[in-house]
């Protein structure tokens, strides 16, 4: 799955793994590096994810009252 | 005998065998109140029904002065009184002389519990069915009416987090709401992460569709987990043992449903910086063992490897010397008292006694056939020695 399709709870998800690897301390430079890069998108994305939301709301019978 | 009654007439007829009637006289009676009428009066009025039937009622002032709680719908009631006809209407009611709250079970209780029971028994509530709540839903279901606060309420709390809120609208109060529920619920299928299934308060009447077996099954077979809020935090409802998580009020099921933004950030936030700090203590480690192998490689300590090196060797070389003269010493005691041993068994003895060695340039003359005529020799004696020409050979016989 492409990174900007992921969803919110996917992206925490692969967060919380690169965090704990890194933590781990045992990779290599080259592989801490791509890690934190990847790291850093996801963190973009959940930003941007939480940043341009509005609330989306329809209805199954198709009619919203209008002050909603 | 045919005697026609005026209406009057009747119903002074009905009330004389009403009224004198014992059996209809000074009896308890139970019941729920509905259509309560507290009148300027000061009279009650109100109809004490079950499931299958009503009863007017009616308390009098003088009798109701000494009431110590305030009557409303939906209270179950134990009354006492009689039975009379008001002429006027020909009606029959109960003349309320006495009234207490009955905190046994009305029989809206009753169906209550045998429904909890029934289902309970088929296995629907248990703790094992139910499903987690996802912990970012991306697909939100509302069951509820659109008009209602409860709505306005969830739509409030979950703000802007990011998901997809669908709407199922359901009447939720009133004749054919448990059917509009239960079809609202099931009409999500496949489309929510989790459906919260709500209603603002009201009284034990308005919330009652909630309470139907076909809103619990709804519920039950949903495909997504459901948290039910109905009412206030007191009532407690069918649907709500039917639901994943049973929520005190729509709000709370707001809260229990996405997670709070400003935590969220919170969180996204910190994982940044534990990212960032796991990536420097990352690079800082490497740089300290650098430096470590940097230190071991350094001139200094190479010039100290070497000096090392260097009386390491100086030892050595002093402790093979001193092992070298140590064997010498020892070979020349040795060879010194070989040299004693020899003297004892050598020939100066022998040649001291007349006796002499004859020697040619091939080695010594032990036969007259070692030496051949013309040979010089040498002949050692006891003091000096003799070079001589040999003249003649006689071999012995």
């Amino acid at each position: 799955m492409s990174e900007d399709k992921i969803g919110l709870e996917e992206a925490l998800d692969d967060l919380e793994r690169i965090v704990a690897e890194l933590e781990e301390g045992k990779l290599s430079l080259e592989e801490s590096l791509s890690l934190f890069e990847k790291g850093m998108r996801l963190v973009g994305l959940c930003n941007a994810k939480l940043e341009f939301a509005e609330q989306k709301i329809e209805s199954l019978t198709g009619d919203l009252p209008s002050d909603l | 005998m045919t005697r026609i009654f005026t209406v009057t007439e009747l119903n002074e007829r009905i009330m004389d065998r009403l009224e004198n009637d014992p059996r209809l006289q000074d009896l308890w009676a139970r019941g729920e109140i509905s259509n309560f009428v507290y009148h300027r009066s000061g009279h009650r009025y109100f109809t004490l029904k079950d499931r299958d039937s009503q009863l007017p009622c009616v308390l009098f002032r003088t009798q109701g002065v000494r009431l110590d709680f305030e009557m409303k719908d939906g209270q179950n009631l134990l009354v006492f009184g009689d039975i009379s006809v008001y002429k006027p209407q020909g009606r029959v009611q109960l003349l309320v002389r006495g009234v207490k709250l009955d905190f046994g079970l009305g029989f809206r209780h009753l169906e209550f519990e045998a429904v909890k029971k029934k289902l309970a028994s088929e296995g629907l509530f248990d703790a094992e069915r139910k499903k987690a709540l996802p912990k970012y839903p991306e697909r939100i279901g509302i069951v509820t009416s659109p008009d209602g606060a409860a709505l306005r309420d969830v739509l409030r709390i979950i703000g802007y987090y990011p998901a997809q809120i669908i709407l199922s609208p359901a009447l939720v109060q009133g004749e054919g709401a448990d059917a509009s529920i239960a079809l609202a619920v099931r009409a999500l299928r496949g489309r929510t992460d989790i459906v919260i299934v709500c209603r603002g308060g009201g009284s034990a009447e308005d919330l009652w569709c909630f309470n139907s077996e076909i809103v619990a099954r709804a519920i039950v077979e949903c495909d997504s987990p459901v948290i039910s809020a109905v009412g206030h935090e007191t009532d407690v409802t069918i649907a709500d043992f039917a639901a994943d998580v049973r929520a005190a009020t729509p709000t709370a099921a707001a809260e229990l449903a996405v997670p709070n933004m400003d935590e969220l950030r919170a969180l996204i936030d910190l994982t940044q910086t534990r990212m960032v700090r796991a990536l420097w203590s990352g690079l800082e480690r490497k740089r300290e063992h650098l430096e470590y192998l940097e230190r071991c490689f350094s001139s200094r300590r190479m010039y100290s490897l070497v000096t090392e090196s260097r009386q390491r060797l100086d030892y050595l070389e002093e402790s093979l010397a001193r092992a070298e003269m140590e064997r010498l010493k020892l070979l020349r005691s040795r060879l010194q008292m070989a040299g004693a041993g020899l003297a004892a068994v050598g020939p100066a003895a022998t040649l001291s006694r007349g006796y002499a060695i004859a020697k040619s340039t091939r080695g010594l003359i032990l036969r007259a056939e070692d030496a051949k005529a013309g040979d010089v020799l040498e002949l050692i004696l006891a003091e000096g020695r003799l070079i001589c020409q040999v003249l003649d050979i006689k071999k012995q016989k």
